[in-house]
């Protein structure tokens, strides 16, 4: 056969050579070429320019000299302590919101599917629109919560939430549990639909309150799903960077400053190539650790593997 | 189905219980309960839904209406088109719009064309070190936009092809493909061997099996990556951010972003533009749910 002696193919006849050769070819081209310009090339290009002072013009070699610069700065770790209290608060929100709810509409109430119909609605929303919708409503002068807050005497001034200190961080938390507590949800409504309803009938028979069905019966069935959200969905709040940018660009005196936020700035708004790719390669080496973490504990790949 | 008389058995059981525990009676606990789901459901359903309602209310009535009285009227008195006349005549919305939707489409159509060929090789082919490629491309699905989005541009200005579709889709092809792979690779592996090789053996080639077995069946798996695909391209910022810097090349997320900053556009035309950028993810969970929801089931989708 004329295809390399690593690759063999389960539908292989021993005939049909030239076809399966192309066939081949045709999968896994395509794939190659693609990782290679959009992911390979560009990593390898941005952890080699973190190496070097103004890496575009001019460059001048540094070696890890970005990395311990940025290390050895205060405002790093408070960037990363943003993006860890950003990521940490969204994260556990949208579990609480999420898990919550999917044991509300698990349960045969009326207008059970309405309300799962209406979960996809924030879900669908371009993020710019639901920053667009959270700025109208907690906008200082003409926002419909403000309204409410002074016309019921629970404020005597209107708040600019998304530009005070206090109110920043919780403001973007909002919007974004707002978007991304659907995702929570549909996971684990999908996990309690698979569970065996007799298990609860057994249960109650048994004279096990509400408390003692949910932890002996549903909580060890979600354990697997609400690991899952913490990890991969506190990876991606960590990585979130339109929802931050578009709501206060970092702002107000970095109070939402987040490191995806910084690695943007220290690009496009101060031209400092090098580095923002050193932060951006210290981003990546936190995900690949977490990203080990979640392999060794789940082995996601053995799902499509063997 | 338990008969008659077990269950009759199972009500006497239960009701001993009852009395022996000096809890709520089981009626009490069960309305109890009830309302506290009902509670919930309401609350949730407010949250969800109002900020939804807020937005379609303001860009359908005019602003003087909107305002009037010095507080947000949420009650429509009457409905007016005038701020998407606005929009139309003082924003550049239409390009934006038409920039949108060449580059998702293109990008939508890549994505999904890598997937379903390298999920088919993937299944179908065996080779040492599958379990590396399956980490990488999950590892590529959880990476950050802004990591991948600074030397991306680095390239594509070095090579002159800042501000063109071709980049602003390979860019966005590089955040929905890893996902897209991923589902396809599971989907073909529900497709049976056997469809194929009963194909083989009435002598259909290779490529015909692919084309007249394969594909057809897997309909709902690559229009599931292609849903994914359309909602990540059309609901991007960040890579449209930073590949396209000239205004006519925006994409309709960039555009509209800036328009809070102009002294022309007010709430009303901003949520005009925004219920406009929601339109066609509605349409998808309108017409698509069916498949939307299987692709949650197979991985969680961004």
């Amino acid at each position: 056969m004329s295809v390399s002696a690593g690759l063999r193919t389960r539908l292989d006849r021993g005939r049909d050579v030239d076809g399966a050769t192309l066939l081949l070819l045709a999968c896994f081209v395509p794939l190659f070429a693609f990782f290679a310009v959009v992911w390979l090339v560009p990593i390898l290009y941005a952890l080699g320019m973190s190496l070097f002072e103004s890496p575009v013009r001019n460059p001048a070699f540094v070696g890890v000299g970005n990395y311990v610069e940025l290390l050895a700065t205060a405002s790093f770790w408070s960037f990363l302590w943003n993006s860890v209290t950003y990521a940490f608060w969204t994260t556990a929100l949208s579990l609480v919101v999420g898990l919550g709810l999917a044991l509300v509409v698990n349960q045969q109430i009326r207008g059970g599917s309405a309300l799962r119909t209406m979960m996809i609605f924030p879900y669908l929303l371009p993020t710019l629109v639901v920053i667009f919708i959270w700025k109208f409503i907690l906008d200082a002068n003409i926002g419909i919560l403000n309204q409410y807050l002074v016309a019921w005497g629970l404020v005597d001034q209107p708040i600019a939430f998304f530009s005070t200190i206090k109110w920043a961080m919780p403001a973007v938390v909002v919007a974004s549990v707002w978007k991304f507590g659907s995702f929570s949800f549909f996971i684990l409504l999908a996990r309690l639909q698979a569970i065996d309803t007799d298990l609860y009938e057994r249960a109650r028979v048994e004279g096990a309150t509400t408390w003692q069905a949910f932890r002996d019966i549903t909580f060890p069935h979600l354990r697997g799903a609400i690991l899952i959200i913490l990890l991969v969905r506190g990876i991606w709040m960590f990585n979130k960077f339109d929802i931050i940018y578009l709501s206060t660009r970092g702002g107000p005196l970095q109070e939402t400053t987040t490191l995806p936020i910084r690695v943007y700035q220290l690009a496009f708004n101060e031209v400092n190539f090098g580095l923002a790719t050193a932060m951006a390669g210290i981003m990546f080496f936190l995900l690949a650790g977490v990203a080990v973490v979640y392999f060794r504990a789940f082995s996601p790949e053995s799902e499509v593997a063997n | 189905m338990a008969t008659v008389d077990e269950r009759r058995e199972d009500d006497g059981r239960r009701q001993r219980v009852e009395r022996r525990s000096g809890r709520l009676s089981h009626r009490t606990q069960r309305r109890l309960k009830c309302v506290a789901l009902y509670l919930t459901a309401l609350l949730v359903s407010v949250f969800t839904v109002v900020p939804v309602y807020i937005m379609v209310v303001i860009a359908l009535q005019t602003p003087e209406a909107t305002f009037a009285g010095g507080r947000v009227n949420l009650l429509p008195t009457e409905l007016s088109l005038r701020n998407f006349s606005v929009l139309l005549a003082e924003t550049d919305t239409v390009r934006y719009f038409v920039n949108s939707l060449v580059v998702t489409s293109s990008s939508t159509l890549l994505s999904t064309t890598i997937a379903v060929a390298a999920g088919y090789g993937l299944t179908r082919f065996e080779f040492r070190g599958k379990s590396v490629a399956a980490r990488a491309v999950l590892f590529s699905y959880m990476f950050s936009p802004i990591v991948l989005a600074i030397p991306l541009y680095v390239i594509f200005y070095a090579l002159g092809l800042l501000n063109s579709y071709f980049a602003l889709t390979l860019a966005l092809t590089a955040i929905s493909a890893p996902f897209c792979i991923w589902l396809m690779w599971q989907y073909f592996q529900t497709v049976p061997l056997a469809l194929e090789e009963s194909a083989w053996v009435r002598g259909a080639g290779r490529w015909r099996t692919v084309r007249d077995v394969v594909l057809p069946v897997a309909r709902p798996g690559y229009i599931s990556a292609a849903i994914f695909a359309f909602a990540v391209a059309w609901n991007d910022f960040t890579m449209a951010r930073v590949v396209m810097s000239q205004d006519e090349m925006y994409t309709i997320t960039v555009g509209a972003s800036l328009f809070l900053d102009r002294v022309t556009i007010g709430w009303g035309e901003t949520m005009a533009v925004s219920l406009l950028i929601s339109i066609p993810p509605f349409c998808i969970a309108l017409f698509l749910q069916r498949y939307l929801l299987q692709g949650f089931s197979v991985g969680g989708l961004e």
